[in-house]
């Protein structure tokens, strides 16, 4: 199996404090890999320095084999790679439907078919398409600032898919989320990729959630790498046990 | 939006139109001046809107791009050259001076960038003063001529209303053309959250200087067709003041909404005119009004209408959840 992403020895300091120190990883084609930790361990400050929101202090980011370290994140959006925020942001005053066109409009065609082309972009049909696999229909043309936060973090799932990536790292999709919202959602990243071979890394805090939803997981403490392996063996390993999952 | 209420819009947006055609046919010269200039407003408002409303960035230099254009108008025409080539060039100008503004927008925002842009108000101002050679300073270009349109002069000040409220329309036209399209929400998405419009592959940096520089540009239309409607201009008109009155007529309208610069224009040039019988009040009166409506609505005039139509539906949207409930709930 090919990687999608290789990254190899991010750092990240801010000021004396080493947030990442020192991280490398591959995620494979079709994978789900989980990242969990406890909180300040820099899973979040790792996603931001993949995904050009920060610019790492050392090391390398390749997608497919190319080297992406220092684009800007926009740029690699079009590289087919997508995300999620630990923090709701989706855009209140646009209705669902125009919040989901917005996350892929810039996919299709160039600045100027943007500007003298159809005003949705050619994407309502994709767009109602993502609202039906989300289970939001009959919300299609509220207002998103209006829906519950739950249905707004479904939303904010789905607006990352619009672009048809390739590599989708999320954030903490069920922090938040109760119990039926979060069987659809699993079930529905789980069908996306397997259907769509999309890659997933999921930083989650639920363990239920990572354990049957990944296949590979990775644990990270005090800025490195504690371990790797399948739900399993991460389970079972006493260094995890230790440090995050506790007896 | 229900069947009905689009009909009822349309029939406003036709009966409101219809009027501002026939209604100053009776117009004196004065009071056709005053709605030429309310046309003109509009104009640069708009422009302002798209950069302020739409897209989030804060400019005070709105005036100084009126006054470009006012002042490429008056030199073009004052020597012969016709009013759609004096359009051209202030339009370029305006667009390429405005994505140049754009550049400290990308690390400076709010009340910084506010700064950064009265600093060039105050520039363009200077220039438009001292440099005698170009703009005749502080005497002014007096003597500019009015366009021949398709062939019919607007000499008369009935003619050149309908010359500006056309060229109201056609702007008006390509704005909502803009809004509606994906650039116009991605100028949203800018303004409401840049961060996540960034990790949606929204090259931000590209639309906010898009943003300045066609707000700026319609700036400059305005411009050149404040220069023939006054037929007079100086560096006077041009000055900070009007970048805050243009400022004024996007918040007291409501900014961000569409239709928000037409209503605020219409306050800032009209009222003044109405309160007029106050004498020497009228100044004192329009400040309390325009204090009085953004205390009960920071979101301007609009934005009383959109609180209300949104509580509306709220309201329908509630009613028929709670129907929907009892229905499953008295089901078998």
């Amino acid at each position: 199996m090919t990687a999608v992403l290789e990254v190899s020895n991010i750092k990240k300091s801010f000021g004396g404090i080493k947030a990442v120190d020192g991280v490398s990883f591959d995620v494979r084609e079709g994978e789900i890999l989980g990242l969990i930790g406890p909180n300040g361990c820099g899973k979040s400050t790792l996603f931001n320095c993949i995904l050009g929101q920060l610019t790492p202090t050392d090391g390398e980011v390749k997608v497919d084999g190319k080297v992406v370290t220092g684009l800007r994140p926009s740029e690699l959006n079009r590289l087919g790679v997508s995300r999620t925020f630990q923090l709701l942001q989706v855009f209140p005053k646009l209705s669902v439907r125009e919040n989901l066109i917005l996350a892929g409009q810039e996919h299709q065609g160039n600045m100027m078919s943007r500007l003298f082309g159809p005003s949705d972009a050619g994407l309502s049909a994709a767009a109602d398409q993502m609202i039906g696999f989300f289970k939001l229909d009959h919300l299609a043309t509220e207002a998103a600032g209006g829906l519950s936060y739950g249905q707004q973090k479904l939303l904010d799932a789905a607006m990352a898919f619009m672009g048809g990536p390739r590599l989708v790292l999320l954030d903490e999709p069920a922090g938040g989320v109760n119990l039926t919202m979060l069987g659809d959602l699993k079930e529905r990243l789980a069908a996306i990729n397997r259907e769509k071979r999309a890659t997933f890394v999921v930083i989650e805090h639920n363990m239920e959630f990572v354990m049957s939803l990944c296949t590979r997981v990775m644990v990270m403490a005090e800025g490195k790498l504690l371990a790797m392996g399948t739900p399993a063996e991460v389970r079972a390993n006493p260094a995890v046990i230790e440090a995050y999952l506790g007896h | 939006m229900s069947a009905t209420a689009k009909y009822w819009r349309i029939a406003l947006g036709v009966a409101v139109i219809a009027a501002l055609i026939i209604a100053p046919m009776n117009f004196n010269r004065y009071g056709l001046y005053i709605l030429s200039q309310w046309a003109v407003m509009t104009i640069a408002a708009m422009g302002l809107n798209l950069t302020l409303g739409y897209a989030g960035q804060v400019s005070l230099a709105q005036g100084a791009f009126v006054g470009i254009g006012a002042y490429a108008a008056a030199i073009m025409t004052t020597q012969g050259m016709p009013l759609i080539a004096a359009l051209g060039v202030a339009v370029v100008m305006c667009f390429a001076i405005g994505w140049i503004l754009g550049y400290p927008a990308l690390r400076v925002q709010h009340h910084y960038l506010a700064f950064v842009t009265l600093a060039f108000s105050t520039l363009a101002f200077l220039v438009f003063r001292n440099e005698d050679w170009l703009t005749k300073g502080i005497y002014g270009i007096s003597n500019i001529p009015r366009p021949n349109v398709l062939g019919f002069a607007t000499n008369r000040p009935l003619p050149f209303y309908y010359f500006c409220l056309g060229s109201l329309g056609i702007v008006s036209l390509a704005m909502w053309w803009l809004i509606r399209s994906p650039w116009g929400r991605a100028f949203v998405a800018l303004r409401e959250n840049p961060v996540r419009a960034l990790s949606l592959g929204i090259d931000t940096r590209r639309y906010t200087l898009m943003a300045f520089a066609i707000g700026s540009a319609l700036g400059g239309v305005a411009g050149t067709l404040y220069a023939p409607l006054t037929q007079y201009i100086d560096p006077v008109p041009f000055n900070l003041s009007l970048s805050l009155d243009l400022l004024m007529m996007v918040i007291v309208g409501g900014s961000g909404f569409f239709f928000g610069p037409f209503l605020g224009a219409m306050i800032a040039v009209l009222l003044p005119e109405w309160l007029r019988f106050t004498e020497g009040y009228y100044l004192m009166l329009y400040a309390v009004a325009v204090m009085l409506l953004l205390i009960y609505s920071p979101t301007g005039i609009l934005g009383i209408l959109d609180r209300y139509l949104s509580e509306r539906r709220t309201k329908a949207a509630s009613a028929l959840r709670a129907v929907a409930k009892s229905r499953l709930e008295t089901a078998p």
